[in-house]
């Protein structure tokens, strides 16, 4: 029973780490394209500032201040908003995930 | 009645009953917006502090209850700028401003200064976001989630766009479409067709725009398109351009995303493309301002303010049983022409409980609200009277 134990805490232990390891590189990858952008996108700090990744722009919203969950950037960047263009079919949907985790989580610090 | 809405502004939030009215109106969207709960941006300080819901700098919402009646006032008036404001510093001295006049015999650029020479004109119009009522919507939609509160009704003064078309000789043959460009700052590193604000209307509706320098009768502020604008009476704010430095009569629409792909209306789930409808002329639409939430037994008088978009109202209804009857309000104010909107009123005798209240308004032509609008993709031109109508609790 013990090992049983032992083994279920490793299981579940390296479950977490996996999901952990997985996340942080959705987020670097997020953070790549905000940086950067990805094919036809501009990166995302031409308009935006965000603070994490050294964004400056100013031409759309702050997302310091916006502090914007994960589903609206995501339907932001898929859809466009206002004078933003959607990127819906520039970015995969793992790229737009992955923007989205890496706004919502480093804006709401 | 319980005055719900004349809380003081200044004080509207701090109090629970303006978290509790603010939370009602407000939705749970993903794009869902908090009451305004610091101070407003620096470009807007002027406005009146506790009037609005701030979806982001650059999206103030008016409270429901906020709107003014005939006339919005400029310190209540929503803002919806899809890029930033300029600043005076960059705007420089308005009568110096200069507008680029193309696609005309003798095209030229003007100053403000010989515009306010050449002629006048006042009109009263809806200034109304493409997206006031896309919290509405039951699917996720991108932008701001505003209810009712982008819009309303403003004077406007300038000089007729028809007037200087017939001064620089008129438009040049083949011309199809009225293009303004708005003068704000692209930055580098970005195509500016991707970002910049530019938006071709038919050129009929010229013979209705003016170029206008002053809102409300107040030097037109910079947070709403100073020195100068494009209004053209009857369409979505979005193609009334802010800090307009270029109007050309072209035979193409322009090239701008904004144009192309956005402010087009199509089925949730597609994209936008060129050969769908864009966000033009408005349609008709009607909201309850008053009461909003409470009320007490007896006689409560229930207010509002209906528009025709293009055209005149014909009659303004009211419902207190969610659109089982229907009762015909009568118009309070002056008729500020076709563009404008007007306020209603009807007295009502409500019984204690719960009673679903709403207006529909009619124009001379017979257009009417729809009970329900149907969904479109971003969200767009929502003027169903169902989703409109407020629960007001009688006790």
């Amino acid at each position: 029973m013990k090992c049983f134990l032992r083994a279920f805490v490793f299981a579940t232990a390296a479950m977490t780490v996996g999901a952990q390891a997985a996340e942080d590189s959705a987020d670097n990858l997020g953070k790549q394209i905000f940086q950067e952008g990805s094919g036809e996108m501009p990166a995302c700090s031409v308009c935006h500032t965000l603070s994490d990744a050294g964004g400056t722009g100013e031409i759309g919203p702050n997302l310091d201040d916006m502090m914007p969950d994960s589903d609206r950037v995501r339907v932001a960047v898929h859809d466009g908003v206002g004078v933003m263009p959607a990127y819906g079919e520039g970015l995969s949907a793992a790229e737009i995930d992955a923007v989205a985790s890496y706004v919502s989580s480093v804006s709401r610090h | 009645m319980k005055e719900n809405l004349r809380i003081p502004r200044r004080h509207f939030l701090v109090g629970a009953a303006g978290t509790a009215y603010a939370g009602a109106l407000l939705g749970t969207g993903t794009g869902a917006a908090f009451a305004q709960d610091g101070d407003l941006p620096d470009y807007v300080a002027w406005k009146e502090p506790g009037a609005f819901i701030q979806h982001s700098a650059n999206t103030l919402e008016t409270m429901r209850g906020e709107i003014g009646s005939v006339v919005t006032p400029n310190d209540l008036l929503f803002v919806r700028n899809n890029l930033p404001s300029l600043t005076e510093e960059e705007a420089g001295e308005a009568d110096a401003w200069e507008v680029s006049v193309e696609g005309v015999a003798e095209p030229r650029a003007l100053t403000v200064a010989e515009l306010k020479a050449m002629d006048i004109e006042q009109v009263a119009s809806v200034l109304q976001c493409s997206g006031n009522g896309r919290g509405f919507f039951e699917h996720e939609t991108s932008g701001s989630q505003w209810l009712t509160g982008a819009a309303g009704n403003v004077i406007w003064t300038g000089v007729p766009v028809a007037s200087v078309v017939e001064a620089l000789g008129g438009a040049v043959d083949g011309a199809q479409w009225m293009t303004g460009t708005g003068g704000e700052n692209i930055p580098d590193g970005i195509d500016p067709l991707t970002v910049m604000v530019e938006r071709s209307v038919p050129i009929a509706s010229h013979q209705q725009a003016i170029l206008a320098w002053e809102l409300n009768g107040e030097p037109l502020p910079l947070a709403h398109g100073g020195p100068l604008r494009l209004v053209v009476p009857g369409y979505y704010g979005v193609n009334n351009i802010k800090h307009i430095k270029r109007l050309a009569f072209t035979e193409e629409e322009s090239q701008a995303n904004i144009q192309q792909s956005g402010y087009r209306v199509r089925e949730v789930g597609e994209s936008g493309a060129p050969d769908q409808p864009s966000m033009f002329d408005m349609s008709v639409k009607s909201w309850v301002t008053h009461p909003l939430m409470d009320a007490s037994t007896g006689r409560v008088l229930i207010s509002g303010v209906a528009l025709g978009g293009t055209e005149t109202l014909e009659r303004i209804e009211v419902s207190t049983d969610g659109g089982a009857s229907w009762s015909e309000a009568r118009f309070t104010g002056p008729d500020l022409g076709p563009f404008a909107w007007r306020s209603f009123v009807i007295a009502a005798d409500l019984s204690p409980g719960t009673h679903r209240i709403a207006s529909r308004a009619t124009t001379v032509s017979g257009a009417t609200q729809p009970e329900e609008f149907s969904a479109n993709h971003r969200g767009y031109g929502h003027n169903g009277w169902s989703d409109h109508g407020v629960d007001v609790t009688v006790s």
